[in-house]
């Protein structure tokens, strides 16, 4: 169902080791894509402030859609304002969106947004800046503003590969799991972190395959449902009918019409 | 003119001015949320997109699943002794799902782009498919309303071509019924990371099917026993008996496959362990399924009103409960975020059912919805249907 191409596959790799909180990469979005700063395509996980004085400890790090492989959002959105483009970016049209907010729930990663004080509200979600890549840039704002490269982008094989390369280059430094490459059945946003990924908040998505296949199966599985009880229905009509209607002639030979109503 | 609207209003029964104020103010609130944005009027959030809203709408359609389960048995399986409950169940079932698009109109965020589903499909969304079906479902439950409205008017060759449609009608309605059910249960599946496992299981299209025909049936029941003190008139004790008969049959069903379930999932152990959600699993079940299995089962409670009143009201409550559970008390907290109503949305709920009774009253009012339930005496209706009206409202203490 997930659309491979062999286009360019876009992917971030996003090192909380690098993360300073500065926020820059929220207000970069926040200018680039022109949304609120109450309701933000990017925000900052953290520990908050953990040990004994005087070894104290604090890590962030951003965290925005991860463009799954097999996007839940996308199967879930009723009128398809969800997709996924070629690249693997999971984009939003905000013409089509009515607002029911499934998408929301469906999203094992908390990620879909929507500023509910709005009139007329509608979701916020990082879409990799693809109008700006469109463009020409080479990375989204975030990634270009971020000033310790905590954040970066490329294509998605050279995040993973650059994440395992930083991990046995520092022995130690990282805890051994890439948050991403498997979470939800596989995405295109890998994290590595000094800490395990539950104390920085991140959300536990750990289905190895993503609950949009299953939900593919049942609402595939519904016009079987449908064809299966139209025609079950109709035969048991007949059935019952042709049924009734022998009984009457062996009961009383003259031809009766019309005996379903009353 | 004036004398003439007058005596027409007098003439109403006393429940429709009673259902006319908080239909008033409920949906003048809901003007108010349409204008001013759900932040402003709901306790919707980031953590807890959908509401009290959206489980009321799960129940709505699962209490009007009568409608569906009756023409089935009265049309296909040829039950033609259960023919005089069609009507009262055909219109409680339409207006419920009127009930459900309105509050659903007032949950969306975008209710300007309501009609979007039409013509923006995504054939994997659950949400899509719950929302063709409604649609197109309403419009059948409107043609098999209709001949009640035109009947003794003049309408005698649409009304025959109405009649002519009857059967495929009928099929193309419990079609898509089985369909929205089953559906409406499909939705939780993608939510498998907030769903608690006790109620999460990729049998949930299933379980919403099964328990909506035993919610339909025992609304039925109870509706016929209620519709007594109200209006007058009731269905004959051996029609709801043999309807409490189904129940025993479709519940132990439902039971087994929701137990079977947690079984085979090796999640048996969470119907005690799980605190506050065990809690509420197994009231569900107890109240839902198991003590009206054992009541059903017992002739002597099916023959009598009260007894099958009492069952019907344990098995409505149950699947209330079950409704609520799956959409808002079993779906887990974020950060410790609970999610409670504002009292804008409970007034936005009670405006509309408030609605709903009245138009309900006002049909029974004026046109022969409970033609064939007995107590009450064929209407004559060459001297116009109003005549039926008096009848009612007389019964109605007016």
């Amino acid at each position: 169902m997930t659309k491979k191409s062999n286009k360019l596959q876009y992917g971030f790799l996003i090192d909380a080791s690098r993360c300073i909180d500065c926020r820059a990469c929220m207000v970069a979005c926040s200018v680039e894509n022109n949304v609120s700063m109450k309701s933000t395509r990017i925000w900052i996980n953290g520990t908050g402030v953990v040990g004994d004085f005087p070894n104290l400890s604090r890590y962030t790090a951003p965290f925005h859609c991860m463009h799954c492989e097999d996007p839940s959002c996308v199967s879930a959105c009723t009128v398809g304002a969800l997709s996924q483009d070629e690249n693997g970016i999971v984009v939003y049209d905000d013409d089509r969106c009515i607002g029911c907010r499934y998408c929301m729930y469906a999203c094992p990663f908390e990620v879909p947004n929507m500023d509910l004080t709005e009139q007329f509200p509608l979701i916020v979600k990082c879409d990799m800046c693809v109008a700006r890549l469109d463009e020409g840039e080479s990375e989204p704002a975030c990634a270009a503003t971020c000033p310790t490269d905590a954040i970066i982008f490329g294509e998605q094989e050279d995040m993973l590969a650059e994440a395992h390369r930083r991990m046995e280059e520092h022995p130690g430094r990282y805890v051994d799991r890439i948050y991403g490459e498997h979470e939800n059945g596989g995405t295109s946003t890998y994290y590595i972190s000094p800490v395990p990924f539950e104390e920085l908040g991140f959300p536990l998505a750990q289905e190895e395959e993503s609950p949009a296949h299953f939900n593919r199966l049942v609402t595939h599985g519904t016009p079987t449902l449908a064809a299966g009880v139209a025609i079950g229905m109709t035969g048991i009509y007949l059935t019952i009918k042709r049924q009734k209607e022998d009984d009457k002639n062996i009961d009383n030979p003259v031809h009766d019409e019309g005996n379903m109503e009353e | 003119m004036g004398a003439k609207i007058i005596r027409e209003l007098r003439r109403l029964p006393l429940l429709a001015y009673i259902l006319v104020v908080p239909t008033v103010l409920g949906l003048s609130v809901g003007a108010y949320r349409l204008y001013a944005g759900l932040g402003q009027t709901t306790h919707l959030s980031k953590v807890f997109p959908w509401g009290v809203w959206i489980s009321f709408d799960l129940t709505t359609v699962a209490l009007s699943g009568g409608a569906f389960t009756l023409a089935a048995l009265v049309y296909i399986f040829h039950m033609h002794d259960l023919h005089p409950a069609t009507r009262p169940t055909v219109l409680f079932g339409l207006l419920g799902y009127s009930a459900v698009l309105v509050i659903l109109f007032f949950d969306l965020g975008r209710w300007d782009r309501f009609w979007h589903f039409l013509v923006y499909p995504n054939i994997n969304s659950a949400l899509f498919e719950v929302s063709w079906c409604i649609a197109l479902y309403s419009t059948v439950l409107i043609f098999e309303f209709s001949p009640v409205v035109l009947e003794g008017k003049g309408f005698e060759k649409l009304l025959a071509v109405i009649k002519k449609l009857t059967i495929p009608m009928v099929i193309a309605g419990v079609t898509l019924s089985s369909m929205h059910q089953s559906s409406l249960g499909a939705l939780f599946v993608i939510m498998s990371p907030r769903l608690h496992p006790l109620w999460y299981s990729m049998l949930l299209p299933a379980f919403f099917l099964f328990s909506s025909v035993a919610a339909g049936i025992t609304l039925v029941i109870s509706g016929s026993i209620l519709s007594k003190w109200l209006f007058g008139q009731t269905l004959s004790q051996k029609v709801i008996e043999k309807l409490g008969w189904f129940l025993p049959w479709i519940l132990g069903f439902y039971l087994a496959l929701k137990l079977g379930e947690l079984l085979v999932a090796e999640e048996v152990g969470l119907l005690f362990s799980s605190g506050k959600y065990s809690v509420l699993f197994l009231a569900e079940l107890i109240i839902g399924a198991v003590i009206p299995i054992f009541l059903f089962s017992i002739k002597k409670i099916r023959m009598s009103s009260e007894g099958s009143l009492v069952s019907s009201l344990f098995v409505i409550a149950g699947i209330i409960l079950n409704r609520f559970n799956t959409s808002w008390f079993a779906i887990e907290p974020i950060n410790g975020v609970q999610y409670s109503p504002s009292w804008m949305e409970i007034a936005i709920l009670i405006g509309v059912l408030s609605g709903v009774f009245l138009v309900f009253t006002l049909l029974a009012h004026y046109f022969p919805v409970f033609e064939e339930t007995i107590s009450v005496e064929k209407p004559v209706l060459k001297k116009g249907f109003l005549t039926y009206g008096e009848k009612v409202s007389n019964a109605a203490g007016d």
